[in-house]
Protein backbone atom coordinates (compact mmCIF):
# COMPACT_ATOMS: atom_id res chain seq x y z
CA UNK A 1 0.00 0.00 0.00
CA UNK A 2 1.14 3.46 -0.90
CA UNK A 3 1.84 5.49 2.17
CA UNK A 4 2.27 8.95 0.74
CA UNK A 5 0.04 10.78 -1.67
CA UNK A 6 1.45 12.06 -4.96
CA UNK A 7 2.73 15.57 -4.60
CA UNK A 8 1.09 16.95 -7.70
CA UNK A 9 -2.60 17.34 -7.07
CA UNK A 10 -4.69 14.85 -9.01
CA UNK A 11 -8.30 16.07 -8.97
CA UNK A 12 -9.76 12.64 -9.78
CA UNK A 13 -8.36 11.29 -6.53
CA UNK A 14 -10.07 13.91 -4.42
CA UNK A 15 -13.08 12.26 -2.82
CA UNK A 16 -14.11 15.20 -0.76
CA UNK A 17 -13.07 18.78 -1.22
CA UNK A 18 -13.73 22.06 0.53
CA UNK A 19 -13.39 25.01 -1.85
CA UNK A 20 -12.97 28.48 -0.34
CA UNK A 21 -15.29 27.68 2.57
CA UNK A 22 -16.09 30.44 5.05
CA UNK A 23 -18.14 30.36 8.23
CA UNK A 24 -18.96 33.13 10.65
CA UNK A 25 -20.53 32.87 14.12
CA UNK A 26 -21.67 36.37 15.09
CA UNK A 27 -18.56 38.47 15.31
CA UNK A 28 -16.22 35.47 15.05
CA UNK A 29 -14.90 34.49 11.63
CA UNK A 30 -14.50 30.75 12.31
CA UNK A 31 -13.26 29.90 8.80
CA UNK A 32 -12.06 32.25 6.08
CA UNK A 33 -11.86 30.81 2.59
CA UNK A 34 -10.41 27.41 3.53
CA UNK A 35 -9.79 24.79 0.85
CA UNK A 36 -9.02 21.19 1.70
CA UNK A 37 -8.71 17.93 -0.23
CA UNK A 38 -9.35 14.46 1.12
CA UNK A 39 -7.96 11.69 -1.11
CA UNK A 40 -8.56 7.96 -1.23
CA UNK A 41 -6.13 5.95 0.88
CA UNK A 42 -4.67 9.02 2.48
CA UNK A 43 -4.72 10.19 6.08
CA UNK A 44 -4.86 13.96 6.35
CA UNK A 45 -3.89 15.30 9.76
CA UNK A 46 -5.67 18.53 10.61
CA UNK A 47 -4.01 20.49 13.38
CA UNK A 48 -4.59 23.82 15.04
CA UNK A 49 -5.04 25.43 18.41
CA UNK A 50 -8.38 25.56 20.19
CA UNK A 51 -10.71 27.81 18.23
CA UNK A 52 -8.68 27.53 15.02
CA UNK A 53 -11.69 26.12 13.17
CA UNK A 54 -11.05 22.34 13.21
CA UNK A 55 -14.42 21.38 14.65
CA UNK A 56 -16.21 23.77 12.31
CA UNK A 57 -14.66 21.95 9.35
CA UNK A 58 -15.82 18.59 10.68
CA UNK A 59 -19.33 19.92 11.23
CA UNK A 60 -19.51 21.30 7.69
CA UNK A 61 -18.16 18.09 6.14
CA UNK A 62 -20.52 15.96 8.25
CA UNK A 63 -23.56 17.99 7.23
CA UNK A 64 -24.19 19.41 10.71
CA UNK A 65 -23.51 22.99 9.62
CA UNK A 66 -23.97 24.75 6.28
CA UNK A 67 -21.04 26.93 5.10
CA UNK A 68 -21.68 30.67 4.65
CA UNK A 69 -19.55 30.82 1.54
CA UNK A 70 -17.65 28.44 -0.71
CA UNK A 71 -18.70 24.88 -1.41
CA UNK A 72 -18.29 21.24 -0.53
CA UNK A 73 -17.54 18.93 -3.44
CA UNK A 74 -18.02 15.16 -3.42
CA UNK A 75 -16.32 13.42 -6.35
CA UNK A 76 -15.87 16.85 -7.91
CA UNK A 77 -19.58 17.67 -7.78
CA UNK A 78 -20.99 20.41 -5.61
CA UNK A 79 -22.96 18.92 -2.71
CA UNK A 80 -25.30 20.66 -0.29
CA UNK A 81 -25.83 18.68 2.93
CA UNK A 82 -29.01 19.37 4.86
CA UNK A 83 -28.14 17.05 7.71
CA UNK A 84 -25.83 14.25 8.81
CA UNK A 85 -27.83 11.69 6.86
CA UNK A 86 -27.13 13.55 3.58
CA UNK A 87 -23.42 13.35 4.23
CA UNK A 88 -23.74 9.71 5.20
CA UNK A 89 -25.62 8.98 1.99
CA UNK A 90 -22.58 10.28 0.10
CA UNK A 91 -20.25 7.93 2.00
CA UNK A 92 -18.99 10.38 4.62
CA UNK A 93 -18.85 9.05 8.18
CA UNK A 94 -17.82 10.67 11.45
CA UNK A 95 -16.23 9.24 14.57
CA UNK A 96 -17.19 11.72 17.25
CA UNK A 97 -14.85 12.62 20.05
CA UNK A 98 -17.13 10.98 22.61
CA UNK A 99 -17.65 8.08 20.15
CA UNK A 100 -21.46 8.42 20.28
CA UNK A 101 -21.94 4.99 21.85
CA UNK A 102 -24.85 3.73 23.95
CA UNK A 103 -23.41 1.87 26.94
CA UNK A 104 -26.65 -0.03 27.44
CA UNK A 105 -26.53 -1.66 24.00
CA UNK A 106 -24.29 -4.34 22.49
CA UNK A 107 -21.56 -3.61 19.98
CA UNK A 108 -23.71 -4.88 17.11
CA UNK A 109 -26.68 -2.76 18.20
CA UNK A 110 -24.44 0.30 18.45
CA UNK A 111 -22.93 -0.26 15.02
CA UNK A 112 -26.42 -0.41 13.50
CA UNK A 113 -28.21 2.43 15.36
CA UNK A 114 -30.48 4.06 12.79
CA UNK A 115 -29.59 1.43 10.14
CA UNK A 116 -30.90 -1.76 11.73
CA UNK A 117 -31.24 -4.81 9.51
CA UNK A 118 -34.84 -6.00 9.43
CA UNK A 119 -36.26 -9.45 8.81
CA UNK A 120 -38.92 -9.01 6.18
CA UNK A 121 -42.02 -10.84 5.09
CA UNK A 122 -42.31 -9.79 1.48
CA UNK A 123 -41.32 -6.16 1.71
CA UNK A 124 -42.79 -5.56 5.17
CA UNK A 125 -40.17 -5.29 7.93
CA UNK A 126 -41.32 -7.47 10.82
CA UNK A 127 -38.45 -7.80 13.24
CA UNK A 128 -34.88 -6.76 13.87
CA UNK A 129 -32.50 -9.34 12.47
CA UNK A 130 -30.06 -9.59 15.36
CA UNK A 131 -28.26 -12.57 13.80
CA UNK A 132 -27.47 -10.66 10.61
CA UNK A 133 -26.38 -7.57 12.58
CA UNK A 134 -24.07 -9.64 14.79
CA UNK A 135 -22.60 -11.49 11.80
CA UNK A 136 -21.94 -8.27 9.90
CA UNK A 137 -20.39 -6.66 12.98
CA UNK A 138 -18.09 -9.66 13.38
CA UNK A 139 -17.00 -9.23 9.76
CA UNK A 140 -16.29 -5.54 10.36
CA UNK A 141 -14.22 -6.32 13.46
CA UNK A 142 -12.36 -8.97 11.46
CA UNK A 143 -11.59 -6.45 8.72
CA UNK A 144 -10.24 -4.11 11.38
CA UNK A 145 -8.38 -7.06 12.94
CA UNK A 146 -9.95 -6.25 16.27
CA UNK A 147 -10.99 -9.01 18.67
CA UNK A 148 -13.87 -6.98 20.07
CA UNK A 149 -17.00 -9.06 20.73
CA UNK A 150 -20.06 -8.15 18.69
CA UNK A 151 -22.49 -9.33 21.36
CA UNK A 152 -20.96 -7.63 24.38
CA UNK A 153 -22.55 -4.56 25.98
CA UNK A 154 -20.47 -1.52 25.13
CA UNK A 155 -20.63 -0.39 28.77
CA UNK A 156 -18.54 -3.46 29.66
CA UNK A 157 -15.80 -2.67 27.14
CA UNK A 158 -12.35 -1.13 27.45
CA UNK A 159 -11.50 2.17 25.78
CA UNK A 160 -9.77 0.47 22.84
CA UNK A 161 -12.71 -1.84 22.20
CA UNK A 162 -15.09 1.12 22.30
CA UNK A 163 -12.98 2.87 19.67
CA UNK A 164 -13.20 -0.25 17.52
CA UNK A 165 -17.01 -0.19 17.78
CA UNK A 166 -17.16 3.48 16.76
CA UNK A 167 -14.82 2.87 13.83
CA UNK A 168 -16.60 -0.32 12.74
CA UNK A 169 -19.76 1.76 12.51
CA UNK A 170 -18.15 3.96 9.85
CA UNK A 171 -17.37 0.88 7.73
CA UNK A 172 -20.95 -0.31 7.59
CA UNK A 173 -21.81 1.16 4.22
CA UNK A 174 -18.31 0.96 2.74
CA UNK A 175 -17.89 4.64 3.44
CA UNK A 176 -15.11 6.34 1.52
CA UNK A 177 -14.42 9.22 3.87
CA UNK A 178 -14.03 8.98 7.64
CA UNK A 179 -13.74 12.11 9.77
CA UNK A 180 -12.20 11.53 13.19
CA UNK A 181 -12.53 14.28 15.78
CA UNK A 182 -9.82 13.95 18.44
CA UNK A 183 -9.99 10.15 18.58
CA UNK A 184 -6.99 9.92 20.89
CA UNK A 185 -7.77 12.81 23.23
CA UNK A 186 -9.32 10.91 26.10
CA UNK A 187 -7.72 7.47 26.12
CA UNK A 188 -4.66 5.79 27.57
CA UNK A 189 -1.35 5.56 25.75
CA UNK A 190 -1.81 1.85 25.05
CA UNK A 191 -5.24 2.50 23.57
CA UNK A 192 -3.82 5.27 21.39
CA UNK A 193 -1.65 2.60 19.76
CA UNK A 194 -4.76 0.58 18.96
CA UNK A 195 -6.58 3.54 17.47
CA UNK A 196 -3.62 4.50 15.28
CA UNK A 197 -3.53 0.91 14.03
CA UNK A 198 -7.25 1.10 13.24
CA UNK A 199 -6.66 4.29 11.27
CA UNK A 200 -3.91 2.50 9.35
CA UNK A 201 -6.38 -0.23 8.41
CA UNK A 202 -8.85 2.34 7.12
CA UNK A 203 -6.12 3.74 4.87
CA UNK A 204 -5.23 0.26 3.58
CA UNK A 205 -8.85 -0.15 2.56
CA UNK A 206 -8.68 3.01 0.45
CA UNK A 207 -10.61 5.23 2.84
CA UNK A 208 -9.86 8.94 2.96
CA UNK A 209 -9.30 9.80 6.64
CA UNK A 210 -9.40 13.25 8.18
CA UNK A 211 -7.67 13.03 11.54
CA UNK A 212 -8.27 15.98 13.78
CA UNK A 213 -5.94 16.05 16.71
CA UNK A 214 -3.73 18.28 18.71
CA UNK A 215 -1.47 15.42 19.70
CA UNK A 216 1.60 15.93 17.56
CA UNK A 217 3.05 12.38 17.90
CA UNK A 218 -0.20 10.78 16.76
CA UNK A 219 -0.43 12.91 13.64
CA UNK A 220 3.22 12.35 12.79
CA UNK A 221 2.99 8.59 13.23
CA UNK A 222 -0.10 8.00 11.08
CA UNK A 223 -0.81 10.94 8.74
CA UNK A 224 0.40 11.19 5.14
CA UNK A 225 -0.27 14.88 4.81
CA UNK A 226 -0.85 17.68 7.26
CA UNK A 227 -2.92 20.83 7.14
CA UNK A 228 -2.63 23.49 9.82
CA UNK A 229 -5.33 25.99 10.71
CA UNK A 230 -4.77 29.21 12.57
CA UNK A 231 -7.61 31.60 13.36
CA UNK A 232 -9.82 30.17 10.65
CA UNK A 233 -7.18 30.24 7.92
CA UNK A 234 -5.21 27.40 6.43
CA UNK A 235 -1.54 28.24 6.96
CA UNK A 236 0.01 25.00 5.71
CA UNK A 237 -0.90 21.92 3.64
CA UNK A 238 1.99 19.64 2.78
CA UNK A 239 3.21 16.04 2.83
CA UNK A 240 4.28 14.83 6.24
CA UNK A 241 7.80 14.10 5.09
CA UNK A 242 8.35 17.75 4.17
CA UNK A 243 7.71 19.08 7.62
CA UNK A 244 8.76 18.62 11.22
CA UNK A 245 7.12 18.85 14.62
CA UNK A 246 9.02 22.09 15.20
CA UNK A 247 7.65 23.65 12.04
CA UNK A 248 4.10 22.50 12.80
CA UNK A 249 4.29 23.89 16.33
CA UNK A 250 5.44 27.19 14.90
CA UNK A 251 2.57 27.18 12.41
CA UNK A 252 0.01 26.42 15.09
CA UNK A 253 1.19 29.12 17.46
CA UNK A 254 1.87 31.70 14.77
CA UNK A 255 5.63 31.82 15.28
CA UNK A 256 5.85 30.77 11.63
CA UNK A 257 3.44 32.80 9.55
CA UNK A 258 2.79 30.43 6.66
CA UNK A 259 4.39 27.48 4.90
CA UNK B 1 0.90 -7.22 14.28
CA UNK B 2 -1.31 -8.46 17.12
CA UNK B 3 -5.05 -8.01 16.76
CA UNK B 4 -6.34 -4.74 18.11
CA UNK B 5 -7.83 -5.11 21.55
CA UNK B 6 -5.86 -8.23 22.52
CA UNK B 7 -4.30 -6.59 25.53
CA UNK B 8 -7.68 -5.62 26.90
CA UNK B 9 -8.82 -7.45 30.03
CA UNK B 10 -10.97 -10.53 29.39
CA UNK B 11 -14.68 -10.04 29.70
CA UNK B 12 -16.14 -11.65 32.83
CA UNK B 13 -18.22 -14.72 32.04
CA UNK B 14 -21.91 -13.94 32.02
CA UNK B 15 -24.54 -16.46 33.03
CA UNK B 16 -27.98 -16.32 31.47
CA UNK B 17 -29.61 -15.47 34.77
CA UNK B 18 -27.35 -12.53 35.52
CA UNK B 19 -29.27 -10.29 33.17
CA UNK B 20 -32.56 -11.44 34.71
CA UNK B 21 -31.84 -11.10 38.44
CA UNK B 22 -34.62 -8.59 38.76
CA UNK B 23 -37.30 -10.76 37.16
CA UNK B 24 -36.20 -13.79 39.18
CA UNK B 25 -36.41 -11.75 42.36
CA UNK B 26 -39.86 -10.47 41.47
CA UNK B 27 -41.11 -13.94 40.62
CA UNK B 28 -39.87 -15.15 44.00
CA UNK B 29 -41.52 -12.18 45.71
CA UNK B 30 -44.77 -12.93 43.91
CA UNK B 31 -44.74 -16.60 44.95
CA UNK B 32 -43.96 -15.67 48.55
CA UNK B 33 -46.73 -13.04 48.63
CA UNK B 34 -49.23 -15.52 47.19
CA UNK B 35 -48.21 -18.19 49.71
CA UNK B 36 -48.35 -15.84 52.69
CA UNK B 37 -51.71 -14.33 51.75
CA UNK B 38 -53.12 -17.77 50.93
CA UNK B 39 -52.34 -18.79 54.50
CA UNK B 40 -53.32 -15.61 56.29
CA UNK B 41 -55.89 -13.64 54.30
CA UNK B 42 -59.47 -14.94 54.30
CA UNK B 43 -60.92 -15.71 50.86
CA UNK B 44 -57.63 -14.78 49.17
CA UNK B 45 -57.25 -17.95 47.15
CA UNK B 46 -60.74 -18.00 45.64
CA UNK B 47 -61.44 -17.77 41.90
CA UNK B 48 -63.43 -14.64 42.46
CA UNK B 49 -60.66 -12.89 44.34
CA UNK B 50 -57.94 -13.95 41.91
CA UNK B 51 -60.05 -12.53 39.08
CA UNK B 52 -60.40 -9.32 41.09
CA UNK B 53 -56.63 -9.11 41.41
CA UNK B 54 -56.22 -9.65 37.68
CA UNK B 55 -58.77 -6.97 36.89
CA UNK B 56 -57.20 -4.42 39.22
CA UNK B 57 -53.76 -5.25 37.82
CA UNK B 58 -55.01 -4.80 34.27
CA UNK B 59 -56.08 -1.17 34.67
CA UNK B 60 -52.55 -0.44 35.91
CA UNK B 61 -50.82 -2.64 33.35
CA UNK B 62 -52.35 -1.13 30.23
CA UNK B 63 -50.64 2.19 31.05
CA UNK B 64 -47.56 0.65 32.69
CA UNK B 65 -46.23 -0.86 29.43
CA UNK B 66 -46.14 2.39 27.47
CA UNK B 67 -44.87 4.06 30.68
CA UNK B 68 -41.93 1.64 30.63
CA UNK B 69 -40.89 3.06 27.25
CA UNK B 70 -41.37 6.61 28.54
CA UNK B 71 -39.04 5.96 31.48
CA UNK B 72 -36.50 4.04 29.37
CA UNK B 73 -36.37 7.12 27.11
CA UNK B 74 -35.54 9.24 30.20
CA UNK B 75 -38.96 10.92 30.26
CA UNK B 76 -41.88 10.60 32.69
CA UNK B 77 -45.65 10.97 32.52
CA UNK B 78 -47.21 11.62 35.92
CA UNK B 79 -50.56 12.72 34.46
CA UNK B 80 -51.95 9.23 33.74
CA UNK B 81 -54.32 9.02 36.74
CA UNK B 82 -56.15 12.29 36.02
CA UNK B 83 -55.93 11.43 32.30
CA UNK B 84 -57.91 8.22 32.89
CA UNK B 85 -60.57 10.23 34.73
CA UNK B 86 -60.69 13.07 32.21
CA UNK B 87 -60.93 10.90 29.11
CA UNK B 88 -63.45 8.70 30.89
CA UNK B 89 -65.57 11.81 31.42
CA UNK B 90 -64.99 12.96 27.84
CA UNK B 91 -66.14 9.56 26.56
CA UNK B 92 -69.20 9.56 28.82
CA UNK B 93 -70.11 13.08 27.69
CA UNK B 94 -69.82 12.08 24.06
CA UNK B 95 -71.78 8.84 24.37
CA UNK B 96 -74.11 9.62 27.28
CA UNK B 97 -74.85 13.33 26.97
CA UNK B 98 -74.42 13.89 23.23
CA UNK B 99 -75.39 10.52 21.80
CA UNK B 100 -72.26 10.06 19.71
CA UNK B 101 -71.94 6.39 18.70
CA UNK B 102 -69.52 4.30 20.76
CA UNK B 103 -67.65 3.22 17.64
CA UNK B 104 -66.93 6.88 16.85
CA UNK B 105 -66.29 8.00 20.42
CA UNK B 106 -63.61 5.40 21.16
CA UNK B 107 -61.18 6.47 18.41
CA UNK B 108 -61.93 10.14 19.07
CA UNK B 109 -61.13 9.85 22.79
CA UNK B 110 -58.03 7.70 22.26
CA UNK B 111 -56.80 10.15 19.63
CA UNK B 112 -57.42 13.09 21.97
CA UNK B 113 -55.37 11.37 24.70
CA UNK B 114 -52.60 10.65 22.22
CA UNK B 115 -52.53 14.24 20.96
CA UNK B 116 -52.35 15.75 24.44
CA UNK B 117 -49.53 13.34 25.32
CA UNK B 118 -47.81 14.24 22.05
CA UNK B 119 -48.13 17.92 22.99
CA UNK B 120 -46.24 17.26 26.24
CA UNK B 121 -43.58 15.52 24.14
CA UNK B 122 -43.51 18.43 21.69
CA UNK B 123 -42.93 20.91 24.55
CA UNK B 124 -40.02 18.76 25.63
CA UNK B 125 -38.61 18.72 22.12
CA UNK B 126 -39.18 22.35 21.18
CA UNK B 127 -38.54 24.19 24.45
CA UNK B 128 -36.75 21.60 26.59
CA UNK B 129 -39.64 21.69 29.08
CA UNK B 130 -39.06 18.58 31.22
CA UNK B 131 -41.90 16.10 30.75
CA UNK B 132 -42.19 15.98 34.53
CA UNK B 133 -43.24 19.65 34.49
CA UNK B 134 -45.52 19.39 31.45
CA UNK B 135 -47.31 16.35 32.86
CA UNK B 136 -47.48 17.91 36.33
CA UNK B 137 -49.43 20.72 34.71
CA UNK B 138 -51.60 18.15 32.94
CA UNK B 139 -52.03 16.24 36.19
CA UNK B 140 -53.66 19.28 37.73
CA UNK B 141 -55.50 20.53 34.64
CA UNK B 142 -57.03 17.18 33.61
CA UNK B 143 -58.38 16.37 37.08
CA UNK B 144 -59.59 19.93 37.57
CA UNK B 145 -61.12 20.02 34.11
CA UNK B 146 -62.99 16.76 34.67
CA UNK B 147 -64.36 17.91 38.04
CA UNK B 148 -65.38 21.32 36.72
CA UNK B 149 -67.06 19.84 33.66
CA UNK B 150 -69.14 17.34 35.67
CA UNK B 151 -69.57 19.11 39.03
CA UNK B 152 -67.96 15.93 40.36
CA UNK B 153 -71.10 13.99 39.42
CA UNK B 154 -71.06 10.72 37.43
CA UNK B 155 -71.96 11.07 33.74
CA UNK B 156 -74.14 8.05 32.97
CA UNK B 157 -73.59 5.84 29.93
CA UNK B 158 -76.86 4.14 28.96
CA UNK B 159 -75.42 1.72 26.35
CA UNK B 160 -75.73 -1.81 27.81
CA UNK B 161 -73.91 -3.55 24.92
CA UNK B 162 -70.93 -1.25 25.46
CA UNK B 163 -70.79 -2.04 29.16
CA UNK B 164 -71.07 -5.75 28.49
CA UNK B 165 -68.44 -5.70 25.76
CA UNK B 166 -65.79 -3.69 27.62
CA UNK B 167 -66.68 -4.09 31.28
CA UNK B 168 -67.52 -7.78 31.40
CA UNK B 169 -65.71 -11.09 30.98
CA UNK B 170 -64.62 -13.11 27.98
CA UNK B 171 -64.01 -16.84 28.49
CA UNK B 172 -64.07 -16.27 32.24
CA UNK B 173 -61.35 -13.61 32.11
CA UNK B 174 -62.12 -9.87 32.41
CA UNK B 175 -62.07 -8.09 29.05
CA UNK B 176 -59.71 -5.53 30.54
CA UNK B 177 -57.24 -8.33 31.24
CA UNK B 178 -57.40 -9.44 27.60
CA UNK B 179 -56.68 -5.85 26.66
CA UNK B 180 -53.72 -5.72 29.01
CA UNK B 181 -52.41 -8.98 27.55
CA UNK B 182 -52.65 -7.50 24.05
CA UNK B 183 -50.85 -4.32 25.17
CA UNK B 184 -48.17 -6.43 26.87
CA UNK B 185 -47.58 -8.52 23.75
CA UNK B 186 -47.51 -5.40 21.55
CA UNK B 187 -45.06 -3.49 23.71
CA UNK B 188 -43.01 -6.61 24.37
CA UNK B 189 -42.67 -7.04 20.61
CA UNK B 190 -41.85 -3.35 20.11
CA UNK B 191 -39.23 -3.42 22.86
CA UNK B 192 -37.54 -6.54 21.62
CA UNK B 193 -37.94 -6.66 17.86
CA UNK B 194 -38.78 -3.25 16.44
CA UNK B 195 -36.57 -0.43 15.25
CA UNK B 196 -38.69 1.93 17.35
CA UNK B 197 -37.90 -0.07 20.47
CA UNK B 198 -34.16 -0.19 19.71
CA UNK B 199 -34.19 3.57 19.29
CA UNK B 200 -36.05 4.12 22.57
CA UNK B 201 -33.37 2.10 24.40
CA UNK B 202 -30.62 3.94 22.51
CA UNK B 203 -32.20 7.28 23.38
CA UNK B 204 -32.13 6.31 27.06
CA UNK B 205 -28.51 5.23 26.73
CA UNK B 206 -27.07 8.28 24.96
CA UNK B 207 -29.47 10.87 23.52
CA UNK B 208 -26.74 12.97 21.91
CA UNK B 209 -25.35 9.92 20.10
CA UNK B 210 -28.73 8.88 18.75
CA UNK B 211 -29.27 12.41 17.48
CA UNK B 212 -25.83 12.54 15.85
CA UNK B 213 -26.49 9.22 14.09
CA UNK B 214 -29.46 10.72 12.29
CA UNK B 215 -32.32 9.12 14.25
CA UNK B 216 -35.31 11.44 14.60
CA UNK B 217 -35.23 11.88 18.38
CA UNK B 218 -37.98 14.52 18.33
CA UNK B 219 -40.40 12.03 16.81
CA UNK B 220 -39.30 9.33 19.28
CA UNK B 221 -39.93 11.55 22.31
CA UNK B 222 -43.29 12.68 21.00
CA UNK B 223 -44.27 9.07 20.22
CA UNK B 224 -43.48 7.69 23.68
CA UNK B 225 -45.44 10.50 25.33
CA UNK B 226 -48.35 10.03 22.92
CA UNK B 227 -48.47 6.31 23.76
CA UNK B 228 -49.09 6.83 27.50
CA UNK B 229 -51.67 9.52 26.68
CA UNK B 230 -53.54 7.31 24.23
CA UNK B 231 -53.55 4.23 26.46
CA UNK B 232 -54.56 6.26 29.54
CA UNK B 233 -57.50 7.52 27.47
CA UNK B 234 -58.40 3.96 26.47
CA UNK B 235 -58.16 2.91 30.13
CA UNK B 236 -60.62 5.72 30.90
CA UNK B 237 -63.08 4.13 28.48
CA UNK B 238 -62.59 0.70 30.10
CA UNK B 239 -63.17 2.20 33.57
CA UNK B 240 -66.38 3.81 32.24
CA UNK B 241 -67.55 0.42 30.99
CA UNK B 242 -66.99 -1.10 34.41
CA UNK B 243 -68.70 1.70 36.34
CA UNK B 244 -71.41 2.50 33.80
CA UNK B 245 -70.48 6.16 33.96
CA UNK B 246 -67.69 8.66 33.57
CA UNK B 247 -66.30 9.85 36.91
CA UNK B 248 -64.05 12.83 37.50
CA UNK B 249 -62.74 11.20 40.68
CA UNK B 250 -61.85 7.87 39.04
CA UNK B 251 -58.34 6.42 38.99
CA UNK B 252 -57.16 8.52 41.92
CA UNK B 253 -53.47 7.75 42.49
CA UNK B 254 -53.22 5.49 39.43
CA UNK B 255 -50.09 7.35 38.29
CA UNK B 256 -48.44 6.27 41.52
CA UNK B 257 -49.28 2.58 40.99
CA UNK B 258 -48.20 2.68 37.34
CA UNK B 259 -44.83 4.32 37.96
CA UNK B 260 -44.27 2.14 41.04
CA UNK B 261 -44.97 -1.00 38.98
CA UNK B 262 -42.48 0.08 36.31
CA UNK B 263 -39.78 0.90 38.86
CA UNK B 264 -40.42 -2.24 40.91
CA UNK B 265 -40.23 -4.09 37.60
CA UNK B 266 -36.59 -3.11 37.25
CA UNK B 267 -36.73 -0.11 34.93
CA UNK B 268 -34.21 2.50 36.03
CA UNK B 269 -35.39 6.11 36.26
CA UNK B 270 -32.04 7.10 34.78
CA UNK B 271 -33.17 5.54 31.50
CA UNK B 272 -31.86 3.01 29.01
CA UNK B 273 -32.74 -0.09 31.05
CA UNK B 274 -36.00 -1.93 31.53
CA UNK B 275 -38.10 -4.80 30.25
CA UNK B 276 -41.80 -5.37 29.68
CA UNK B 277 -41.69 -8.73 31.53
CA UNK B 278 -40.29 -6.90 34.56
CA UNK B 279 -43.10 -4.38 34.37
CA UNK B 280 -45.69 -7.18 34.10
CA UNK B 281 -44.29 -8.78 37.27
CA UNK B 282 -44.16 -5.37 38.97
CA UNK B 283 -47.83 -4.80 38.14
CA UNK B 284 -48.79 -8.22 39.53
CA UNK B 285 -46.73 -7.81 42.73
CA UNK B 286 -48.33 -4.46 43.47
CA UNK B 287 -51.85 -5.73 42.71
CA UNK B 288 -51.43 -8.86 44.88
CA UNK B 289 -50.00 -6.80 47.71
CA UNK B 290 -52.82 -4.26 47.60
CA UNK B 291 -55.47 -6.97 47.48
CA UNK B 292 -53.93 -9.05 50.28
CA UNK B 293 -53.59 -6.08 52.60
CA UNK B 294 -57.25 -5.23 52.06
CA UNK B 295 -58.37 -8.79 52.82
CA UNK B 296 -56.20 -8.83 55.93
CA UNK B 297 -58.14 -5.79 57.10
CA UNK B 298 -55.05 -3.62 57.32
CA UNK B 299 -55.89 0.02 57.88
CA UNK B 300 -55.96 1.84 54.50
CA UNK B 301 -53.46 4.42 55.70
CA UNK B 302 -51.09 1.69 56.84
CA UNK B 303 -51.52 0.01 53.42
CA UNK B 304 -50.09 3.11 51.82
CA UNK B 305 -47.12 3.04 54.17
CA UNK B 306 -46.50 -0.63 53.38
CA UNK B 307 -46.66 0.00 49.63
CA UNK B 308 -44.23 2.89 50.01
CA UNK B 309 -41.80 0.66 51.86
CA UNK B 310 -42.09 -2.09 49.25
CA UNK B 311 -41.22 0.37 46.51
CA UNK B 312 -38.26 1.61 48.49
CA UNK B 313 -36.99 -1.95 48.94
CA UNK B 314 -37.44 -2.69 45.23
CA UNK B 315 -35.58 0.43 44.19
CA UNK B 316 -32.72 -0.37 46.58
CA UNK B 317 -32.56 -3.88 45.14
CA UNK B 318 -32.37 -2.42 41.63
CA UNK B 319 -29.53 -0.15 42.68
CA UNK B 320 -27.71 -3.12 44.13
CA UNK B 321 -28.10 -5.00 40.84
CA UNK B 322 -26.97 -1.99 38.83
CA UNK B 323 -23.94 -1.53 41.06
CA UNK B 324 -23.07 -5.20 40.71
CA UNK B 325 -23.05 -4.74 36.93
CA UNK B 326 -20.81 -1.68 37.22
CA UNK B 327 -18.45 -3.58 39.49
CA UNK B 328 -18.21 -6.42 36.96
CA UNK B 329 -17.35 -3.81 34.43
CA UNK B 330 -14.52 -2.29 36.41
CA UNK B 331 -12.86 -5.57 37.32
Amino acid sequence: MRRTAPETELPQLSLLRLRNVSKRFGAVQALSSVSLDLRAGEVLGLMGDNGAGKSTIVKILAGNLPPDGGEVLVDGESAAFHGPSDARARGIEVVYQDLALCDNLTAAENVFIGREIMRRVGTVPVAINFRAMIDRTKELFAELESDTSAELQVGRMSGGQRQAVAIARTRLNDSRVVLMDEPTAAISVRQVEQVLRLIGRLREQGVAVLLISHRMPDVFSVADRIAVLRRGQKVADKPMKDTSPEEVTGLITGAIERS
Amino acid sequence: MPPVGTEDPPVPAKHWWEGHLNEIGLLAALVILLAVFAQTAPNFLTDRNLINILRAASYVGIVAFPMTFVIIAREIDISVGPAVAFYGVLFAQLVGAHGVPVAVSIPVVVLAGGLVGAAAGALRVAYAVPTFIATLALWSALRGGALWWTDALPVLIPSKPFRAAFGGDLLGIPVVTWVMAAVFVTFGYLARFSRYGRHVYALGGNPAAVEALGVNTALLRIAVMASTGALAAFTGILVDARLGSGNANAASGLEFDVIAAVIVGGTLLSGGTGRMTGTLLGVLVIAVLANGLVLLGVDPDVQKVVRGLIILVAVLANFAIARRRRRDLLE
